[in-house]
């Protein structure tokens, strides 16, 4: 038992992307580029949740594919409606 | 890693009672409306939203994460432990999860007294409107999600759970990782992109 | 029939039946005013025939609603009703009261009812839903409350269920509300939020815990599966029906002098009043499909199926179209209105009625189910009646649409009554599926004597 979880390893990754954003934030950076990276870390930080916290790794594809296109489908949308209020 | 991936049998269907995933499913599809809102109605006003968001402070939204991403940790840590026969381990798991269930809410009400102290309600303007509505629709989320943590640590207490027979220790694990999971996305939609 | 107490239901069927014919009639009348301005004018104008036609509806769920819940009470606390005499004491006062407010829309004018009923002492007529006589009114709440006494102390003697405690809860909420239509304030914001509140949690949430454990009896009954499966999804369908239903209040806050954040909160929250509906649909056909049991009653399975697909489209789908603000502000007070609360109505409690007499009628008789000759006429109202109401709606809706574009979208807009002469082709039409409405119900009818000319045949023979 004294072998590191996956688990502690995905909530390491998750805190440090957190860790990420709130430093983007901090320094109120902008831009499609900045933004593009923050809404796929957060993609990244939802899918790991969803995948090895909810445990649907494990699980039969048609649920796991409600979650994905729930993540991707909200992300997508917000980095869309980012890009329309850039000009 | 992959040692204990391979470990875990391939399984089809969803982890805890099944009706816990309705809600699941129909919370997240209410959220994601309100966020997709959100990003809709911040492209109409950018400055009013940028300007606004200024004026929040980033290191609550950042701690509550780092807080809501630790709590579940422990749910999961516990429902491990459950699965291992050992309530007493799974308890405790609990109780941490809790404690950092209510630290998220001890930071957010200051950060609520806050806005409110300066004048600051739904009416103030569109950010704030969502502002303070998905925040405190979150909110109650966390509160009803430790409302269910609770009841399953009293009945882990007194032994209510095995190795065999734990589907309720998944299910209320499985609404608790949904709230931290909406936060995950709330926290850079909100506080950070600009 | 396994308790004799049920007998009570057989008089409120009935009653709710005769109701509905009325309503029908009076549906009718109000269609052809449409067209023909002055008809029947002065003895019956628009304005009555319509709160007799509306006053109609609830009465007739009311009646349905009471008629079942004595029935199914029963059945589930395998007890005898508490007290069989009171049930039918409050039928004849029920009937008798609910026949004079009726009658005296028809033949006192508003306005003179009123006076004379007391209405300066505390107003609480005049208002859509509410326009009975304050002493009418007091009438009802004493009627529920001694109805829900009866219940009560039936389920509290008895085996204990869920349906039972899901309908008895449903029914206390029912009383509840109603009380509100006792409360009339001077400031018109706060009236109108009263108003919805009693109309809203009414309809969309606190009826449905009503219709749901109606559903479950009866779905229960013709498929006879293992009820300890189902109890579960009750209680996940209530708590998202009163979740959904109580939160998405908001859509009626759009324009009646609430903040404007509430434009928001009813749109994003209306979106999930469907949801609990689609489980009910989705709950039917799970459970119907899941059993080879072969009930004799087979018109009984198609009102049960009928009514979870109806409610869906009537309430759900057809509620959720409207609720977004940005569309709702075209919609609001238009004809969209109108076609979405004729299939919510009668989808979800008109419906439920008749499934409950489907069920329940020939078992009253004596019978498990009606002769075969007789299910058949049953099964072709069942076809008649939903068939017109769902193209009713679709030309209430396309006439909703015309006036919503040409009233208050278009560039130019028209004035009122010039847009009501370009709908007439539509009012034609939806007063042509009044009349198949008509047919089919008249087909219904005829079923019941069909029935009981079979029997009677069964009974000479043997």
């Amino acid at each position: 038992m004294s072998q590191i979880r996956p688990c502690t390893y995905v909530w390491l990754i998750l805190i440090l992307l957190t860790f990420f954003a709130f430093v983007v934030g901090k320094l109120e950076l902008g831009g499609i580029t900045i933004i593009a990276t923050i809404l796929l870390s957060t993609l990244i930080k939802g899918q790991m949740v969803a995948d090895y916290f909810m445990g649907l790794h494990r699980v039969r594809w048609k649920w796991k594919i409600i979650m994905y296109s729930w993540l991707l489908l909200v992300i997508g949308l917000i980095g869309f409606a980012y890009s329309l209020g850039l000009k | 890693m992959v040692n204990s991936i391979s470990k875990s049998q391939p399984r089809s269907n969803l982890p805890g009672d099944f009706a816990i995933w309705i809600f699941i499913f129909a919370e997240l599809l209410v959220f994601g409306i309100f966020f997709v809102a959100y990003a809709f109605a911040r492209s109409y006003d950018v400055e009013l939203f940028n300007a606004s968001q200024s004026t929040l402070t980033r290191e609550f939204g950042a701690i509550n994460t780092i807080v809501l991403i630790t709590s579940s940790y422990f749910v999961v840590r516990a429902v491990t432990a459950i699965k291992n026969d050992n309530s007493k381990i799974c308890v405790n798991w609990l109780g941490a999860a809790l404690f950092m269930g209510s630290i998220f809410l001890v930071i957010k009400m200051i950060e609520f007294y806050g806005k409110f102290s300066e004048g600051i309600n739904m009416s103030t303007n569109t950010f704030y409107m969502f502002y303070l509505s998905l925040t405190f629709f979150h909110f109650m989320h966390v509160i009803l999600g430790m409302v269910i943590l609770t009841a399953i640590l009293l009945k882990a207490r007194q032994g209510g759970y095995s190795a065999k027979d734990h589907t309720g220790v998944e299910t209320g694990a499985s609404y608790w990782h949904m709230v931290d999971l909406v936060w995950i996305i709330l926290f850079p939609l909100i506080y950070i992109i600009r | 029939m396994q308790y004799s107490s049920q007998a009570v239901a057989k008089p409120y069927f009935i009653t709710a039946i005769a109701l509905f014919a009325f309503q029908i009639l009076f549906g009718l009348i109000i269609g052809l005013q449409y067209m023909l301005g002055d008809f029947l004018f002065p003895i019956l104008p628009f304005g009555i025939a319509k709160i007799i036609h509306i006053n109609l509806l609830i009465i007739l769920i009311l009646f349905g609603f009471m008629g079942a819940s004595y029935y199914i009470v029963i059945e589930e606390a395998e007890q005898e009703l508490h007290n069989p005499k009171l049930a039918i004491i409050l039928f004849w006062i029920f009937l008798i009261t609910s026949i004079l407010s009726l009658l005296s829309y028809l033949f006192i004018s508003y306005a003179t009812l009123a006076k004379i009923t007391g209405n300066y002492l505390q107003p609480t007529m005049g208002r859509e839903f509410m326009e009975q006589p304050t002493i009418i009114k007091l009438s009802f709440v004493m009627v529920l409350g001694a109805f829900l006494y009866n219940i009560g102390m039936t389920i509290q003697k008895g085996r204990k269920t869920t349906i039972n405690t899901i309908l008895f809860t449903g029914l206390i909420g029912l009383t509840l509300l109603f009380l509100l239509t006792f409360y009339n304030s001077k400031n018109l914001v706060l009236d109108k939020f009263v108003w919805w509140w009693f109309v809203h949690l009414s309809f969309e949430a606190l009826w449905l815990l009503i219709m749901v454990p109606l559903l479950a009896f009866v779905l229960l009954k013709l498929t006879n599966i293992n009820r300890e499966g189902i109890e579960k999804w009750l209680y996940l369908i209530i708590a998202l029906v009163l979740l959904s239903g109580v939160i998405s209040i908001g859509h009626h806050y759009f324009w009646i002098g609430a903040p404007e954040y509430w434009q928001w909160w009813g749109t994003i929250f209306s979106l999930i009043e469907p949801i609990p509906l689609l489980m009910i649909t989705l709950f039917a056909f799970k459970i119907l499909n899941s059993s080879r049991h072969q009930h004799p009653n087979k018109a009984a399975r198609f009102w049960v199926l009928g009514t979870a697909v109806m409610a869906f489209l009537g309430a759900g789908v057809l509620g959720f179209l409207q609720s977004p603000a940005p569309l709702n502000y075209y919609t609001h007070g238009t004809q969209i209105t109108v076609a979405h609360s004729h299939l919510a109505f009668y989808g979800t409690y008109v419906m439920i009625v008749l499934t409950m007499i489907s069920y329940a009628m020939p078992l009253l008789q004596g019978r498990a189910a009606n002769s075969k000759r007789s299910q058949k006429w049953e099964i072709w109202s069942f076809w008649l009646m939903n068939i017109s109401m769902i193209l009713m709606t679709l030309f209430i809706g396309a006439v909703g649409i015309l006036q919503v574009y040409l009233q208050r979208f278009s560039e130019t807009p028209l004035p009122f009554m010039m847009v009501q002469e370009k709908l007439i082709v539509f009012n034609w039409l939806r007063e042509f599926t009044g009349v198949i409405l008509l047919i089919g119900f008249v087909t219904y009818i005829i079923s019941f004597f069909v029935a009981a000319k079979d029997m009677e045949s069964i009974q000479k023979n043997s």
